[in-house]
């Protein structure tokens, strides 16, 4: 479903390499993790898939069509969720304009917001504006957005990375049952190891600058994952150890 | 059981009252002791260019709730909101092309500040002399002073659109129409509203300008007109409608702002 092959980025101004040589794919309905040590390039890895930077060299490929702008059945979750909503129209709003300009029928549409809020347990709070919610529940409007678009490919960049704890373990397992209900292909970058072992049914890890894929590693885990059982599992914290020296070994390269 | 319940009623009135008191007081303490001063000056110091207050207040209702107000007052204002909103027009759809094209703005910034440093009543002589002496004159003597404030502030307010949210429009297909109705104009919106209560009083002030030349009707025509006439109390009634009108207008235009603009209020509010 989504073919990376060979991806480089050098920032032309600054003459820094962001992204050496990534290659890696992901299958239709399947999760994917992306870890790496800060300033590895997660954020541009994951613009690049999305279409809104163009790479130095090699390609993006999405269901076989190569990727030179953002694909029409893709969507994004940022991490700045309060960046990202437009605070000028209320919930409901937020996630019906993209439909809007998909030229979705009213009818439809309707259902696909209701459907979309109601999965992400918004539904009360449809006519209220992004700001005079909580951190977490923005985001929950985001998602909301991206579920309600239909997407085959979700992209997620670091999108808990600025929620408290609680309201990220409720995000995560919400993340799940989506995901799972939907079987949207789902790239999901991060640069929490217990968040990638927890979600992913692959992580991939990335190097330190200069970029390259370190290692693709399959999450043996049973596929039902829950926040208490399963983080309590010893193959939870084998793989989440194996991950941890990977990110160090990552970062001593340097 | 009912008498410390309604003394305690009465207290909350009696404050309540004393504050109102307090409210008003506030607002009005001083512009009455501005009045009583001027009352005071005039009573002491008999120059006949400062009148009283009263025969000031007695002038101005004789002048102006006359046919002065279709002669002078009406055509005045026509001309204000005809130049304003030229501008407005102008300012706005420039500054939105302007803000999003960076080669556009390199080439056009250095211009535009060059012509926002001329100060706009030297146009009005130029002006004059390639459209006449008419209100086609005065409408664009206005335009040209209001739309630099409302330009230069839609260019900075389209230059800082959010870069996260005009990702999400690429990522969810918005463009083109859709873009400007639901990201540009509304992210630029509160420095479009700042250049337009800017440009509010600039155009205030040229309108008077404008009808100081060459007119033979409108505020600034007429209050000249008393200056010579030595009629005094009247001239200064004209001064205080110019007043006046400005203070009604700035106060309309925050009530469209508060309208249009809840969103960056509240949440304004949300965060504070």
């Amino acid at each position: 479903m989504l073919e990376v092959s060979g991806l480089r980025k050098v920032y032309e101004g600054r003459r820094v390499e962001a992204l050496r040589e990534v290659t890696f794919q992901v299958d239709a309905g399947e999760l994917v993790c992306v870890i790496g040590p800060s300033g590895c390039g997660k954020t541009t890895l994951l613009r690049c898939v999305a279409g809104l930077m163009p790479p130095t060299a090699g390609s993006v490929k999405v269901a076989g069509a190569a990727v030179t702008g953002p694909p029409p059945r893709m969507a994004v979750v940022f991490q700045e969720y309060g960046r990202s909503l437009f605070p000028w129209m209320t919930v409901r709003q937020n996630v019906e304009l993209p439909l809007k300009e998909k030229k979705v029928p009213a009818v439809r549409r309707n259902e696909l917001v209701a459907g979309s809020l109601a999965a992400v347990g918004l539904a009360d709070v449809a006519d209220a504006h992004p700001w005079q919610l909580s951190g977490g529940m923005q985001q929950r409007v985001a998602i909301a957005r991206a579920v309600a678009y239909e997407p085959q490919v979700l992209l997620m960049d670091e999108p808990f990375a600025a929620v408290d704890a609680q309201t990220r373990a409720d995000l995560e397992d919400l993340i799940l049952v989506l995901w799972r209900d939907m079987g949207v292909t789902t790239l999901f970058v991060t640069h929490d190891i217990d968040e990638a072992v927890y979600l992913g049914q692959r992580v991939i890890v990335l190097s330190g600058s200069p970029t390259v894929v370190m290692e693709d590693l399959k999450i043996d885990l049973p596929p039902e994952r829950d926040q208490l059982t399963t983080r309590s599992l010893s193959r939870f914290a084998d793989l989440r150890g194996h991950l941890y020296a990977q990110i160090q070994r990552a970062r001593g390269d340097r | 059981m009912t008498g410390p319940e309604t003394v305690r009623r009465k207290d909350v009135r009696a404050t309540r009252t004393g504050r109102t008191a307090l409210r008003v007081l506030t607002v009005a303490g001083v512009p009455a002791l501005l009045v009583i001063s001027w009352q005071l000056y005039s009573t002491v110091s008999e120059n006949f260019y400062v009148p009283a207050p009263g025969r000031v207040a007695r002038a101005f209702a004789e002048t102006w709730f006359s046919e002065r107000l279709l002669d002078d007052v009406l055509p005045s204002l026509a001309r204000l909101l005809a130049g304003y909103a030229l501008a407005a027009a102008a300012g706005v759809g420039l500054g939105v092309a302007i803000g999003l094209s960076p080669r556009l703005r390199a080439a056009a910034e250095p211009v535009l500040e060059f012509f926002r440093a001329i100060p706009p009543p030297v146009l009005v002589p130029l002006i004059m002399l390639l459209a006449g002496i008419g209100d086609g004159t005065k409408v664009l003597v206005i335009a040209s002073g209001c739309v630099w404030p409302i330009l230069l502030n839609t260019v900075e307010g389209v230059r800082a659109l959010d870069e996260v949210l005009s990702d999400t429009c690429r990522m969810y297909g918005v463009r083109d129409l859709s873009r400007l109705r639901h990201l540009v104009l509304p992210g630029a919106g509160p420095q479009i509203m700042a250049g337009l209560r800017q440009a509010l009083s600039i155009g205030i002030i040229l309108m008077v300008i404008s009808e100081m030349f060459a007119s033979s009707s409108g505020l600034g025509f007429t209050i000249v007109l008393f200056q010579r006439g030595f009629q005094i109390p009247e001239m200064w009634s004209g001064i205080l409608l110019l007043g006046l009108l400005g203070y009604v207008l700035a106060l309309l235009l925050r009530r469209l702002e508060r309208r249009v603009l809840s969103w960056h209020h509240g949440r304004g509010v949300g965060r504070a």
